[in-house]
């Protein structure tokens, strides 16, 4: 790039710079000068350190929003949603024909860095399936890998291990396997009816439930979303649950965090919600951002992924 | 000199929240030779007022003087000035300065011995004279010790004129003898040139403080460090203040650097580290979003030697944004302490006895909280501490001068997280 003094105040200090030292503005004006802040709208002025150079709004991070487009066979996005400062959640999604590897995980907030250890819980678990392990050596693997986290990297992490949920799901023809710990779900959306939790939360409000709390009352605690298990240096040993099942009719399995199904706690909402955004959208891929976007019209209270995979029965006649 | 500059903050606000507190711990590391790449120039400036003659002042800081030119190092240049109602130089040559050789030390210690007391005290003309001898070395490490007993002489307002027109041209530490000096006058100057102020209450002790001054100066290595403090539009720097070694407010000091940074300047460094204190009032965030609040460099020139960054992400977490950043909430206290301190002194000269009593109680339980063990005891030689915990104190009716002088002086010493708890 050639140098030349700030057009706009002649600061003769600003050769060699890309942005002018005294009034903020880039020195090169060119179409090449880099996106516009998305926050003051000063053209190129976005540092190399990822803020502003003019009114110091970081102008975005690569896991803010996501979107991996497996065509007809599978679709997932995830979403930092509208109150949290960075995405937490991560996810995995790899397709060999129509056999599917779905991995979400959702890093717990009050953790340190819980981002990191989302992405390692699912880039772990996602190796292991990858390599043809089982679902539950998979998870395995993910907690091993979270719980070594603590003893590395920033001092801080010792005192507040990173941690996070996971859920995975592989879609072999028509068998479907799931494994989770915490809250993060499955569920069989089908194509009329109710769907179906194929997890069941490892969390605070589950457990009240089941021991015959009012499952209102339950979702509205500020403790409901407490959960009890989890990936991380001091999770303990907690085996993970799965579920294996063959479909019957065809539908969707959905894979989502917490940011989406908190806003659609009831089956019947949730799986009328899921059959809105494929027949309004068409693809696989804008249904699940259409559900991203639901969540943040909501409230986007928190970060939100979803995934979602069209199962048909084999031997099924309708192709 | 490789510097390192660390950022400790809670970067989470409150949505709405404006105010963003950062410390800012910058580390150099001295030269890699441990010697300085450039020049250096001493100026010691010794009062010899008339009242000088008492307590054997004027001896000791003959004593003192020539132990502190006996530590200056081979080549680094210097000066000796009399104070007297005028500025005399002892040596060299008036108007000259000496290039430091056994030779030209044995010289400087003989002038010494020519050092007499009759005169009267102008502090300002003292150090015109000392600029002046700076002037003719731009870019040298430039220090100056000055020791003086008494009051300036000098008509109201001339001082402070002089001191605005030196200001950041060499750093000046002061040191009072005795107890008929004041306070306010020589933090005056140490507030306005970078440097300290202490007292030596017996003339006995200025030999030990002399080569203590020298030997800290003769460790510096690199001239003229400054803190650049980058803000983005619509921001602005509610202060900047030193908080270790000891409190000291720099925001005055700023030098525009463009539209958007300011310079602060930190004077002299050697291996050494320092805290600073950086407060920011930025415009309101929306909950998610994340601000480069200000981007703090160490400079030299144009020469960026470290960097870091302060923060500001809006939350509507709770959790996250009451967390309390260590480091910003004990600097925070060591600057309350050294206020309350300082209004307690203020107070209690004013006959003020319920004032005065509530600002100890507050130093004293912060100096407690803080494990500032130096200030709790300087406290304890003006006030019955009977609680610290709580605070509760009560006046002493009988206070020595030199205690109340040494707890004022020393009110700005702080200590750093951790030390002494």
């Amino acid at each position: 790039m050639t140098t030349t003094d700030c057009a706009a105040c002649a600061d003769e200090r600003a050769a060699g710079a890309a942005f002018c030292e005294s009034c903020g503005r880039s020195l090169n004006p060119s179409a090449d000068a880099g996106p516009a802040c998305p926050h003051c709208g000063t053209p190129g002025s976005i540092g190399e350190d990822g803020y502003c150079e003019n009114c110091g709004m970081l102008a975005g991070r690569e896991r803010d929003h996501l979107e991996t487009d497996c065509g007809e066979v599978a679709a997932a996005v995830t979403d930092r949603g509208l109150r949290h400062h960075r995405n937490e959640d991560a996810m995995w999604l790899a397709t060999r024909g129509p056999d599917v590897d779905v991995i979400i995980s959702d890093g717990v907030s009050s953790s340190f860095d819980p981002d990191v250890a989302s992405l390692t819980a699912v880039t772990a678990a996602g190796a292991l399936l990858g390599e043809g392990g089982d679902l539950a050596a998979a998870i395995g693997s993910a907690q091993v890998a979270v719980a070594k986290l603590a003893a590395e990297g920033d001092p801080r992490r010792q005192a507040s291990n990173p941690a996070c949920t996971i859920v995975s799901a592989t879609v072999r023809g028509d068998a479907v396997t799931v494994g989770w710990i915490g809250d993060s779900r499955a569920y069989w959306v089908p194509e009329e009816g109710v769907a179906e939790q194929l997890t069941e939360d490892d969390s605070w409000a589950t457990h009240v439930i089941a021991l015959g709390a009012d499952p209102e009352t339950a979702m509205r605690d500020p403790k409901a979303h407490a959960i009890t298990a989890w990936l991380g240096a001091d999770a303990g040993t907690v085996t993970p649950r799965t579920a294996e099942f063959v479909v019957g009719d065809p539908g969707h399995l959905v894979l989502c965090s917490d940011g989406l199904w908190n806003y659609l706690t009831d089956p019947g909402a949730f799986a009328a919600a899921v059959r809105e955004g494929l027949r309004e959208q068409g693809t696989l891929i804008s249904a699940a951002r259409w559900l991203a976007d639901y969540a943040n019209t909501a409230g986007g209270a928190d970060n939100i992924t979803v995934a979602l995979v069209p199962i048909t029965p084999l031997g099924g006649a309708q192709e | 000199m490789t510097y390192t500059a660390e950022a400790f903050q809670n970067e989470y606000l409150a949505l709405g929240a404006t105010e963003v507190n950062a410390i800012v711990t910058v580390t150099s590391s001295g030269s890699a030779t441990g010697v300085r790449t450039g020049g250096a120039t001493e100026v010691i400036i010794v009062d010899a007022s008339g009242s000088m003659q008492a307590e054997g002042r004027i001896a000791a800081a003959r004593q003192a003087a020539k132990a502190a030119v006996a530590c200056i190092d081979d080549g680094v240049h210097f000066a000796l000035i009399a104070g007297v109602g005028t500025a005399q130089q002892l040596y060299p040559a008036p108007g000259e300065l000496a290039v430091a050789t056994a030779q030209t030390r044995a010289e400087a210690t003989w002038a010494i011995d020519r050092l007499h007391a009759s005169g009267g005290t102008a502090m300002g003309a003292w150090l015109l004279l000392a600029a002046q001898l700076f002037a003719q070395r731009p870019g040298d490490i430039a220090h100056a010790i000055m020791l003086t007993d008494g009051d300036n002489g000098e008509r109201q307002g001339y001082l402070e004129s002089v001191l605005d027109s030196i200001a950041g041209r060499f750093t000046v530490d002061s040191r009072g003898v005795g107890t008929n000096w004041k306070v306010s006058e020589l933090r005056k100057i140490a507030d306005a040139m970078l440097g300290t102020v202490d007292i030596v209450a017996s003339p006995a002790d200025l030999t030990a403080a002399f080569e203590q001054m020298m030997t800290a100066a003769m460790g510096k290595t690199t001239a003229d460090v400054q803190l650049k403090v980058w803000t983005p539009v619509n921001a602005t720097v509610r202060f900047v203040k030193q908080v270790e070694p000891q409190v000291a407010d720099l925001t005055g000091k700023r030098v525009a650097d463009g539209a958007r940074a300011g310079r602060y300047p930190l004077g002299a460094w050697g291996a050494e580290s320092r805290d600073y204190h950086v407060c920011i009032d930025v415009p309101p965030g929306a909950s998610g979003d994340e601000m480069l609040a200000a981007r703090v460099s160490i400079v030299e020139g144009d020469t960026v030697h470290a960097q870091s960054l302060v923060r500001a992400v809006w939350t509507d977490d709770a959790a996250l944004s009451t967390r309390i950043n260590r480091q910003v909430a004990h600097y925070t206290g060591q600057a309350e302490l050294a206020e309350a301190i300082q209004a307690g002194i203020e107070a209690r000269k004013a006959g003020d006895d319920h004032t005065a009593t509530m600002k100890f109680g507050r130093a004293a339980k912060l100096a407690h909280e803080s494990g500032n063990k130096a200030t709790s005891e300087l406290l304890a030689t003006v006030v019955d501490i009977e609680d610290a915990a709580t605070g509760t104190v009560r006046l002493r009716r009988k206070v020595a001068a030199a205690d109340e002088m040494a707890l004022d002086t020393r009110s700005t010493k702080t200590v750093r997280v951790g030390r002494g708890q």
